[in-house]
This record gives C-alpha cells, structure tokens and sequence, in this order.
C-alpha cells in the first residue's frame, strides 16, 4: 500500500516538473525542474526496489548531466539565450505549439493502445532486498560484451566532444 | 495495482517529454527534454521488464544517455559560437 502511494506520489511529482518545465521561459529554472524530475525519477526506482538504479540516477543523471546542462547554460552568452527576439510571429508560434502538442497526444494515445495486452497483469510492489549482485552477475556475464562496447561508445563520444571543441578554438 | 496503469505513467511522461520538444524552439531545452523522453523509456523499462535484466539495459542505458549528453552539448555549443544563435529556426544553413 505504501509503495503503490509512493509511486504515484513520485510518478505524479515527474509528470508535474516536466509540465512545469515546458512552460517554463528561464532556461536555469527549467534546468532545476529537470532535476526535480530526475530525482522524483530515482524515487519512483526505489519504490520498484530497484535501489542500485535509484543510487545510478542520483549519481548520472541528477549529477553528471544536469553538470552538463548547466556548464552549457552558462558558457553561451546571455544574449544567445534571450529568444524573445527571435522568436516568429505569434499566430506562426501558436500553430507551431497547437501541432506539438497535438503530435504528443497522437504518440500517448498510440502508446496506450499497444499497451491494452498487459491490462490483465497485475503488478503488486513488494520491498525487496537489493538485486546488485544479480545485477553484476548479469552484467560482467551474460551481457559483458554489451558492457564492454559501451566503454568504446563513451570513449568516442569523448573523442567527439574534445574534437568539436577544438574545432571551435582553431575557428576562432 | 495493475502494470498498464504503471507502463501508462511512463507513457504519460514520454508523451510530456516528446510535447516539450516538439513545442520548445531552443536547442538546450529540445536536448533537456530528450533526455527526459529517454529517463521516461527507463521507467517504461523497469516497469514492464523481466526484473533483472530490464534493470542491467537500464544501467547499459544510463552510459548511452551520458555519451549522448556529452556529445549533445559539445555540438550545440559549436553551433550557438558559428551561428550565433541558440533557437533552431535561426539555423537555416548546412554549412557550420
């Protein structure tokens, strides 16, 4: 019973700071709501006893990106960021917004009707000790070769980072 | 508790995610809310999955989120210092 509360006290506390977010114009205000959901995020992982993914999104999503975003907030100048100038004419914006909203509630509705199967399952949260071990058993065994690829793909993305910021320096 | 009322929290977070990066016209915002599709695909994840493994794609998936972040922004930063411009409609030109 607490953990069903939990879970929608968290899921519900997402779906709030993303909603937020989307009307929100300060792109730092937007970045702590992002956080704020990040974090309702890693409750509703503890909820589901998934407590290592819980510490795993504090740690990488919470800590790691949101740095990120920041950092880039940031270093682009606040005349960059002020896109009230910029923007197109209201009735152009508004129809752009109309047909946004529009195409995510086709994707929602889409979404819900696939799902229709699983409306017999049932799903009754139970606290349960920590499957870490499991969870490393599997990693470094089964899908180790997936783990170890994973290493390449940050290392090029890394490449890829320092590539583009060096590019911007010779440029300058 | 049912899991179609759990799989349709996710989808209402994707769906939320997906609004705001259809509607937002700034490169940061459009970056930050895939961000939040891919957290809601996680949740979707954890929920509807076979609980150990879905848990091992999700940790395989939080590596692949913080590459994507890392060279997302290194990108957007290189394209607001050639275009000068940090909203999408302003980038009209191919050529960086």
């Amino acid at each position: 019973m607490t953990l069903t509360a939990a879970i929608y006290l968290f899921g519900g506390l997402t779906a709030l700071a993303t909603l937020l977010m989307i009307f929100e114009r300060d792109p730092v205000k937007a970045a702590m709501l992002m956080l704020a959901a990040l974090l309702s995020t890693a409750g509703l992982y503890l909820a589901f006893s998934a407590q290592l993914l819980a510490a795993l999104q504090i740690i990488l999503y919470a800590g790691a990106i949101m740095t990120l975003f920041i950092v880039a907030i940031t270093v682009t100048p606040a005349a960059w960021r002020d896109t009230r100038t910029a923007r197109p004419a209201g009735a152009v914006r508004l129809k752009a917004r109309t047909l946004g909203l529009a195409a995510a509630a086709v994707i929602l509705a889409e979404l819900l009707k696939v799902s229709a199967g699983v409306k017999t399952v049932t799903f009754s949260p139970e606290f349960s000790e920590t499957g870490t071990l499991d969870l490393a058993r599997l990693l470094f065994g089964r899908f180790a070769f997936q783990f170890e690829l994973l290493s390449l793909v940050i290392l090029a993305a890394i490449v890829a980072a320092v590539a583009l910021a060096a590019k911007r320096k010779e440029a300058q | 508790m049912s899991a179609y009322s759990l799989s349709a929290l996710a989808f209402v977070l994707f769906s939320l995610a997906a609004a705001g990066f259809l509607t937002c016209g700034s490169l940061v915002r459009m970056l930050m809310f895939l961000e939040l599709m891919l957290n809601a695909a996680n949740i979707a994840l954890v929920t509807l999955g076979p609980e150990t493994v879905s848990q091992a794609y999700v940790v395989m998936l939080f590596a692949i989120a913080a590459a994507e972040a890392g060279v997302g922004l290194a990108l957007i930063i290189t394209l607001a210092s050639v275009f000068k411009t940090l909203e999408a409609g302003n980038i009209r030109e191919l050529k960086g």
